[in-house]
């Protein structure tokens, strides 16, 4: 297959409005001329010029038309079974949560350093409390950890395994017993005894209906559509950040991998401006991942335009990255996942440890991984 | 022949001549019969009936039958002493999580987030074009909806099941599970729940079934469960998981995938499906504002079916069409057809039609459709049956597969073959009914699992 790049001359620079770090509500996108910054575009040979004008003009006008869309939702909610869900991943969470054994290693030394000779802690299920005794038993610390009463019947293995480990437990009997009113009463304490304690905050595990907005959003990008389709909506929103996982195939060094955004320079490509993945003489380079819906040299403009302008960050992940997190997600949530998306909770590895606890990620569940069990079993010993 | 004394009810009855007592194949939950004093019998269905069928007084109530597990005449528990214990705890937890506000809510939840459910009541506009352009009737023919279980997580309406048997594992403090599978969509269902809830899971499936669906076989793996070949099929494959548990009471929960077994088994499992009948009346209010005419479900052993049916057993004037499998043809002896041309008796521990032969012994039976090849089918749908309320049919192979194409080629749906049974007696049904007749049929799972077996057919040249 012969890829055909188009040459043609970039147009004039975007004005100061669509410059890097300005007001994304001012972006256009596209703007009049189908462009995004500098990238998109209608790099077409004549005879589709007016095609596309066509195309255009209908889609403004149904996008707007009330029929058409009364039409599609209906077609979404019965025949495709939308709204698809928005799945609280427990067990994904717990994971991550658990590895914050560090974050709690962390937190004793900084203590330590501090001179404080008093940790305290709250806990929900008794999971941050356990890693905090855990680690105080260790750097030999009074450790205190305020749990709701609720919780503390509800979860008496680990209020034992505190007490075993040399804590001490302290019930919560106001409000509602539970994860909130101890969090407030640990914070009492720290504020009373702010000389000689240390606070090691712990993560919210309780399903508290949610008044707000994400804080990260996390998709894999092949072609882009999963992720804009997910990114789109929060473009204004600067509080929410926005994260694409690209495929590194075999790694980045090793000429083998999708990852036009991290290693991809700008040209035309199927009719649009965008980064591609291109050797010195222009010749499109033969991608490889092993998802196959990753495995594109291009991306879509207005990822492109995205990037430049920094309101998303991209990043990638190998082969082998993205089967351990396929893995790791069927057997924590019995939800096998494409392999497409497995590059982005594949990606978590290196998000969640660098993450606040409490905030709030939604990753895009792009698709279901049945079609991928017998490309897994060949690789994974199953 | 021997005669044996049967008291149901406390009524002493007249000898009744049994069959013969060789019944090898036979087990009684899982307990090869040789070991066990022989408790079930082959009763001829001339024979006036045992027990009486209680008074109509109330007819939903009737329909449900009581609380001891059984339908009419059908169920029980004809198990070994060693599980009367175990039984009694599970119906006294089914019990207690069927009115406890916690456990509901955390199912609904699952079932939303996790499941997504409500599944689509989805108006097959081609579908119904079809009919009416084949009846080359004037006026708008029948309107068909199918209840979408296919675009359930797992592919099929098992999870419904699957999710709420594992929560009720949980809380009996069970480490383990342990289920039987045929197609695969019940053991992968399981496996998703036990991962989900952080539990074993072992699964048991039939070497000629691990064949035909590999690739449930390795999903099931992939979310972490053990799956165990047995020789043969799902009926093997079923009394070796039940002999597993049965060796391991103190610490293993047994996830029935359908509604057979002792009780509470058939209860729990149609209680746990009936979420598909009471969407489907919400949904149906909704979308018409009434109730569908007919609702037609495939039955292997009948989980689907009473899913979509319980809701609506008191509505006189809702139709309720069970299609079994007719394989090669009811007179081939290839087919799964167990109320069509089965007989009653016992098997894996409760009172149903099943299939067998003069000597007593278990057919194998035979379907394209794996999850339909049982030779035993629910004691509620036998009920069912026998009551009058539902009425069943059978449809071929071949008729499943033609249906699931023409499903596939109008509505961009690819059914599972079993399901596509229930599509195929549209065939005969649709021309029978009125216009502006509103028809359910259940969907109950999705075709991604049949491909290699639709490929291995032929797709007809006229399809490409």
């Amino acid at each position: 297959m012969v890829w055909v790049r188009f040459s043609c001359t970039i147009a004039k620079d975007p004005s100061v409005l669509m410059s890097p770090g300005s007001d994304p509500t001012l972006w256009q996108r596209p703007d009049s001329f189908s462009r995004f910054g500098k990238f998109g575009g209608k790099y077409v040979p004549e005879t589709l010029i007016h095609a596309l004008s066509e195309l255009e003009s209908t889609f403004l006008f149904l996008a707007t038309d009330g029929d058409f869309q009364r039409e599609l939702a209906g077609i979404l909610k019965d025949y495709v079974g939308r709204e698809s869900t928005l799945y609280f991943a427990e067990r994904l969470t717990e994971h991550y949560r658990r590895e914050n054994i560090n974050n709690a290693v962390a937190q004793a030394l900084l203590a330590k350093r501090l001179g404080k000779k008093r940790i305290i802690a709250e806990a929900g299920a008794g999971q941050h409390g356990v890693a905090t005794a855990t680690v105080c038993a260790r750097f030999c610390l009074q450790c205190i950890i305020y749990m709701g009463a609720q919780d503390m019947v509800r979860q008496a293995l680990n209020v034992f395994r505190m007490r075993l480990l040399g804590a001490e437990v302290r019930g919560v009997h106001s409000g509602t017993a539970t994860l909130k009113d101890a969090t407030s009463e640990a914070i009492r304490d720290w504020v009373t005894n702010v000389e000689t304690t240390h606070y090691i905050l712990g993560s919210r595990q309780a399903l508290e209906k949610w008044g707000g907005k994400p804080d990260v959003l996390v998709a894999c990008v092949g072609g882009g559509s999963n992720a804009m389709g997910l990114f789109h909506e929060f473009v204004d929103d600067t509080e929410v950040r926005m994260i694409g996982v690209e495929a590194a195939g075999f790694g980045l060094d090793s000429g083998k991998h999708a990852a036009t955004l991290t290693k991809g320079d700008v040209g035309v490509l199927h009719g649009a401006m965008s980064y591609l993945l291109q050797d010195n003489d222009g010749q499109i380079i033969e991608p490889h991942s092993i998802s196959a819906g990753l495995d594109y040299p291009g991306v879509g403009p207005e990822h492109s335009f995205l990037k430049d302008m920094g309101r998303t960050e991209y990043y990638s992940v190998t082969d082998e990255e993205a089967l351990e997190a396929f893995k790791r997600v069927s057997r924590l949530e019995g939800i096998i996942p494409a392999l497409e998306t497995s590059h982005a909770l594949a990606q978590l590895e290196k998000l969640c440890p660098t993450l606040a606890d409490g905030t709030r990620v939604v990753l895009n569940f792009s698709g279901r991984g049945d079609k991928d069990v017998q490309t897994v079993a060949k690789y994974l010993e199953v | 022949m021997s005669s044996t004394k049967i008291q149901i009810r406390g009524q002493p009855l007249s000898k009744v001549l049994t069959r013969n007592h060789g019944m090898i194949n036979s087990v009684v939950c899982g307990v090869p019969i040789k070991r066990h004093h022989r408790v079930s019998n082959v009763l001829r269905t001339s024979d006036p009936p045992l027990g009486s069928v209680p008074t109509r007084t109330d007819e939903s109530q009737f329909l449900r039958g009581d609380g001891n597990g059984r339908f009419g005449r059908f169920g029980g528990k004809f198990v070994p002493e060693t599980l009367i214990s175990p039984l009694r705890d599970l119906e006294d937890e089914f019990n207690f999580v069927l009115n406890d506000h916690e456990f509901q809510e955390e199912l609904t939840t699952a079932l939303r987030d996790y499941v997504g459910r409500e599944t689509p009541l989805y108006f097959a506009g081609r579908l119904t074009e079809h009919y009416k352009n084949i009846s080359q009737t004037t006026g708008g023919g029948p309107e068909i909806y199918l209840k979408r279980e296919d675009l359930s997580h797992c592919g099929s309406h098992k999870i419904n099941n699957a999710l709420g048997q594992a929560m009720i594992a949980r809380r009996l403090g069970c480490k383990r599970v342990v289920a039987a599978t045929g197609a695969g969509q019940h053991g992968v269902a399981t496996a998703a729940a036990c991962a989900k809830f952080s539990m074993e899971c072992t699964v048991f499936m039939g070497t000629a079934d691990i064949e035909k669906q590999s690739s449930n076989v390795l999903s099931m793996k992939l979310l972490g469960a053990q799956v165990k070949s047995v020789e043969g099929t799902f009926k093997d494959a079923s009394s070796e998981a039940i002999r597993n548990w049965v060796g391991n009471l103190e610490t293993t929960y047994y996830l029935s995938g359908t509604v057979v077994g002792p009780h509470p088994s058939p209860l729990m499992v149609r209680e746990f499906q009936s979420v598909i009948g009471k969407e489907t009346r919400r949904q149906a209010k909704q979308l018409w504002g009434g109730k569908p005419d007919v609702l037609v479900a495939c039955v292997g052993s009948g989980s689907n079916a009473l899913g979509l049916f319980h809701e609506f057993l008191g509505d006189e004037d809702v139709r309720l069409v069970g299609v079994e499998a007719a394989g090669l043809g009811l007179d081939s002896g290839k087919h799964s057809a167990t109320l069509a041309v089965g007989d009653v008796g016992v098997y894996h521990g409760s009172m149903s039609y099943l299939l067998q032969d003069d000597q007593g012994q278990i057919l194998k039976p035979h379907s394209i459709g794996v999850g339909l090849e049982y030779p035993g089918v629910g004691p509620e749908i036998s009920f069912l049956k026998e009551s009058g309320r539902s009425e069943f049919y059978t449809a071929t192979d071949q008729e499943a597969v033609q249906a699931c194409m023409l499903l596939s080629r109008l509505e961009g749906i690819i059914p599972a073959l079993e399901a596509s049974h229930a599509l195929a007696f549209l065939d005969k049904l649709v021309p029978t009914l009125r216009d502006g007749a509103k028809v359910v049929v259940n969907c109950s799972g999705r075709g991604d699992k049949d491909l290699d077996t639709l490929i291995q057919r032929g797709m007809p040249s006229s399809l490409c």
